[in-house]
């Protein structure tokens, strides 16, 4: 929400933008959770690249449409900590979730558009649906949390 | 890790993972229109977040109902029904013309039919409030918007670890 409360397709636009760099770091991010676990959990890593690749470029194309230069990927990130493990790796992929939840959330927040709106609400379920999924792979309990997306507190 | 091309990491950048947590406080207490500048609300969508308290409430009597006819997943899904009902306090927070539960201490209606499979009739109503949660959120702007659609994907969570 912004100070005053205002919302245009400028506040909306700009959240949009915060989503495409998240999604450009879970794209990134999931490279690094891939390498770390074995080919059994590939599939889970595969399906999950690929949805953030494919909002991604959804996001990529709506930004350019409306005229906005789409966000470019960083050209490095560094880990919130070390992968040394499966388990790290589930945690990282957490952390990527949990990232573009917030994103997404934000993205509601400042929509003026309800096309948007559709978008962060069903983009926000998949984070939250993948999260759980990585959350039980690091043993984290409880797998769930009832507010994807927001502070929690 | 980073392939060996890639330049000396920068760090997550503000904008790639973290940016999102700044601005939603408001959000996160369910604000409404009370703040000053703050849009309008139209009174459909004051009657619309009410009517997503009502959703809320059967999802908690659901539990309620799921742990009765079964008392065995009954507790293996107690912090579902924990969180089920934290997020309906904040709805309700969020929804002060809501009016007073009707539901939540009479499950009846929302019970398991005899016989059947109570995990899979629990996660179908989840389900659905999880719909209901998401469509409300689309017809609703700022911090109600965010506020359903967490809900909305709270319960597809929800939804996932059930199956």
């Amino acid at each position: 929400m912004t100070d005053d409360g205002v919302r245009d397709e400028g506040t909306e636009t700009t959240a949009l933008r915060e989503a495409l760099a998240a999604e450009h770091a879970a794209v990134w991010g999931y490279g690094t959770v891939g390498a770390a676990l074995t080919a059994g959990s590939r599939p889970q890593v595969s399906a999950a690249e690929n949805a953030h690749r494919d909002v991604r470029d959804r996001l990529a194309e709506l930004l350019q449409q409306r005229g906005d230069d789409p966000v470019p990927a960083e050209a490095g990130y560094a880990l919130p900590f070390p992968v040394l493990s499966a388990v790290d790796a589930a945690a990282l992929a957490v952390v990527l979730e949990d990232g573009v939840a917030a994103a997404w959330v934000r993205v509601l927040d400042q929509a003026v558009q309800s096309t948007v709106r559709r978008m962060a609400v069903d983009e926000l379920a998949g984070a939250e649906v993948r999260a759980v999924g990585w959350r039980g792979a690091a043993v984290r309990t409880p797998v769930t949390t009832p507010f994807p997306g927001l502070p929690q507190g | 890790m980073l392939p060996p091309t890639a330049p000396a990491p920068r760090g997550f950048s503000r904008r790639a993972l973290l940016a999102a947590s700044a601005g939603l406080a408001l959000a996160a207490t369910g604000c409404t229109s009370g703040s000053t500048g703050a849009p309008e609300v139209s009174t459909a969508e004051t009657d619309q977040l009410a009517g997503q308290v009502a959703v809320q409430e059967t999802v908690v009597a659901a539990y309620a109902s799921a742990a009765a006819a079964d008392p065995t997943l009954g507790a293996e899904v107690g912090e579902l029904a924990t969180q089920a009902g934290t997020q309906l306090e904040r709805l309700r927070a969020a929804a002060p013309s809501a009016g007073p539960s009707t539901v939540s201490s009479s499950p009846s209606g929302t019970a398991p039919p005899a016989g059947a499979d109570v995990r899979g009739w629990l996660r179908s109503q989840v389900g659905a409030a999880a719909r209901s949660h998401a469509d409300a959120g689309v017809d609703q702007t700022g911090a109600r918007a965010a506020l359903l659609g967490s809900l909305a994907a709270g319960l597809r969570g929800h939804e996932a670890a059930l199956a």
